[in-house]
Parts: structure tokens; C-alpha cells; sequence
């Protein structure tokens, strides 16, 4: 049985990054070493400022309430765990070099690569999963 | 009833996956062969315990909902599976129930936990890390059938007794694990 997860993350809502991030850090916690590709708009959930309000989708506004009252934790703080579990981020090079972003635009701690890097951590990987 | 633990952690109030990314932490300051309790309100957490003790390789017990509260039981991983039994007297599954209504007794020397989720009925709990102060609550002279989930705690425990001057004492294999009976709950 393969111990990786592998994981990319393509979009930029704050529903994306929590799909992105609970299955990251619940996988990390049943011991699975896992890493997440960051690219296009999924750069989004780990940019400095981009991931402190990530949106929300058009039209569910109001699921902001049932965030709070489940007491879900926020994406800043899912993100730390992750890192402190051991997740291994990996951002997109060339969707940085599109949009004008360099590594200090990202939180601390990520590697900076392209298609292949994650392609090598995938290949034994089992899930490996899109969002 | 409430039923001894050695660890409790508190997730009430937290949602997915943070109940897991707990217990993960809390099960490093759990000994192997311990017991934890994981207290959550999180319904997810019945499945996602269940699902991470076995991924993990831990013993999930139970779960048990006290005033609003779900209590998970789960026993840390043990070096339990591939010890050696070196008690010679044995039995198996089957043959207990016959043997020991001839005047004998079963003790179960699992912890408190899992015989409260499933124990054979009529059978004695004493968990094993407590046998030696408890021997006072056996008859040397009795028929003892010693039990738990795989059969090396009971080896350990049958030596133990032996080596106290119990002699008739059976170590009964598989144990709990392979258990096809009725089982009783006390929970």
C-alpha cells in the first residue's frame, strides 16, 4: 500500500482550500506522507495575503455563519498544522513566473518547482487528488 | 457507568479534521497497550476514528454518547502480535464455555475498556497491569481460564498465576479477537 498522498491545488476559493487542507492534514495525521502543488489560481491559498480571505463562491456568502458556528478552524490555521505535520507544499514555478510572484510572496516553508518535481513525489503515490 | 482510561483527550466543539489531528498528537504521550478516550461532539468522528485507528494500526474499542458527548475508546498499538506464547496449558474458543461451567472461571485480562464493549458473559475482569495486586480475589484452587483479544497477555497473566502457586490455570486460545459467540456489553 503506498504511504503518500499526493494532492494539486488549482483553484483559489476558500472552499477549494479547505478540501485542499483537511484532507492534507488528516492524511498527515493517519501518517501518510503528502504533498500539495500549488498552481493557477491555488497559489492563492498559500500567498501571504491572498490566504487571509481567500473568497468565498458567488451567491454563498451566507455559509460564512455555518463556518463560524461549526467552529471550523480558519485557513491559516490549517495551513500551520499542515506545515507542522510535515506537509510538503510545492509551488508552480512557471504560474509564479506568470503572474509576477516570487517565493517571498509565499507563507514560509514551500519549495518552488515545476511539473516534474511533483510528478516525482506523485508516481508512487496513491490517491492522488485534483482540486 | 464511566470506564478507566489512562489518557483523555478533549475535541468537543471541533470539527473535521481536527479531532483526528488531535488524537494523532495525543497518541504520543499514550503508552502501547494504554487506553485513550477521545471526547468529541463531531459525529464524523464515530467513522473517522474508527477508519484512522485501523489505518494507523491501533485498536479502536468503541464509542459510547454520554450526555451529548461521543466517548471513543481506542488502545494504543501493543507489541501484543507476535510475542511467543510460552504457557503450555491451552484451550481453545470453543472449548471454554464447556470447561469452565464445570466450576471454573474465565478472566478476561483486558482492560477495563474493551471488556466493557464485549466480554463473554460470566467472565471476570481483571486487566492484566493490575492482576498482580488483585490475586487475592482468586481461588488457588479454582479451574481459571485466562483470556484477552490475542493471547499473549493471557500467556503473561497464566505464567504470572503460575508462578504465585494457581495450578490449574488454561490459557485460552485465539482469545477475543476470534470470538464467533454472544458477547455481552457493559458500557
Amino acid at each position: 500500500m503506498s504511504n503518500k498522498v499526493a494532492i494539486i491545488a488549482s483553484n483559489g476559493g476558500l472552499f477549494d482550500a479547505y478540501k485542499v487542507f483537511n484532507i492534507a492534514t488528516a492524511a498527515a495525521a493517519t501518517e501518510k506522507e503528502v504533498a500539495i502543488f500549488f498552481t493557477f489560481e491555488g497559489l492563492n491559498l498559500i500567498h501571504k495575503q491572498g490566504m487571509q480571505q481567500l473568497p468565498m463562491p458567488e451567491g454563498r456568502e451566507h455559509f460564512a455563519e455555518g463556518f463560524a458556528k461549526a467552529n471550523v478552524p480558519s485557513i491559516p490555521e490549517l495551513v500551520e498544522m499542515a506545515q507542522d505535520m510535515g506537509v510538503k507544499f510545492i509551488g508552480c514555478q512557471m504560474t509564479m513566473d506568470v503572474m509576477g510572484l516570487t517565493k517571498e510572496d509565499f507563507i514560509d516553508g514551500i519549495e518552488v518547482g515545476g511539473a516534474v518535481t511533483f510528478l516525482e513525489f506523485a508516481k508512487d503515490a496513491a490517491p492522488t487528488l485534483t482540486f | 457507568m464511566s470506564i478507566k482510561v489512562d489518557v483523555k483527550l478533549d475535541c468537543k466543539g471541533l470539527a473535521c479534521p481536527m479531532p483526528i489531528v488531535k488524537t494523532k498528537k495525543a497518541m504520543n504521550d499514550v503508552e502501547s497497550g494504554q487506553i485513550l478516550e477521545v471526547q468529541a461532539t463531531d459525529k464524523g468522528s464515530i467513522a473517522d476514528l474508527k477508519a484512522w485507528s485501523e489505518s494507523v494500526g491501533h485498536q479502536y474499542i468503541g464509542t459510547k454518547e454520554h450526555d451529548g458527548v461521543l466517548l471513543h475508546y481506542i488502545r494504543k498499538s501493543g507489541d501484543d502480535h507476535e510475542a511467543e506464547k510460552k504457557f503450555e496449558q491451552t484451550i481453545t474458543n470453543e472449548e471454554v464455555i464447556d470447561r469452565a461451567s464445570n466450576g471454573g472461571i474465565i478472566l478476561d485480562v483486558r482492560e477495563e475498556a474493551e471488556y466493557a464493549f464485549g466480554h463473554i458473559e460470566g467472565s471476570r475482569s481483571i486487566p492484566m497491569g493490575e492482576l498482580e495486586n488483585r490475586l487475592d480475589e482468586l481461588d488457588k484452587d479454582q479451574e481459571i481460564y485466562v483470556i484477552c483479544r490475542t493471547g499473549t497477555r493471557s500467556d503473561l497473566a497464566a505464567q504470572k498465576l503460575a508462578e504465585k502457586g494457581f495450578t490449574k490455570v488454561v490459557n485460552v486460545l485465539p482469545g477475543m479477537s476470534s470470538w464467533n459467540d454472544d458477547l455481552t456489553k457493559k458500557i
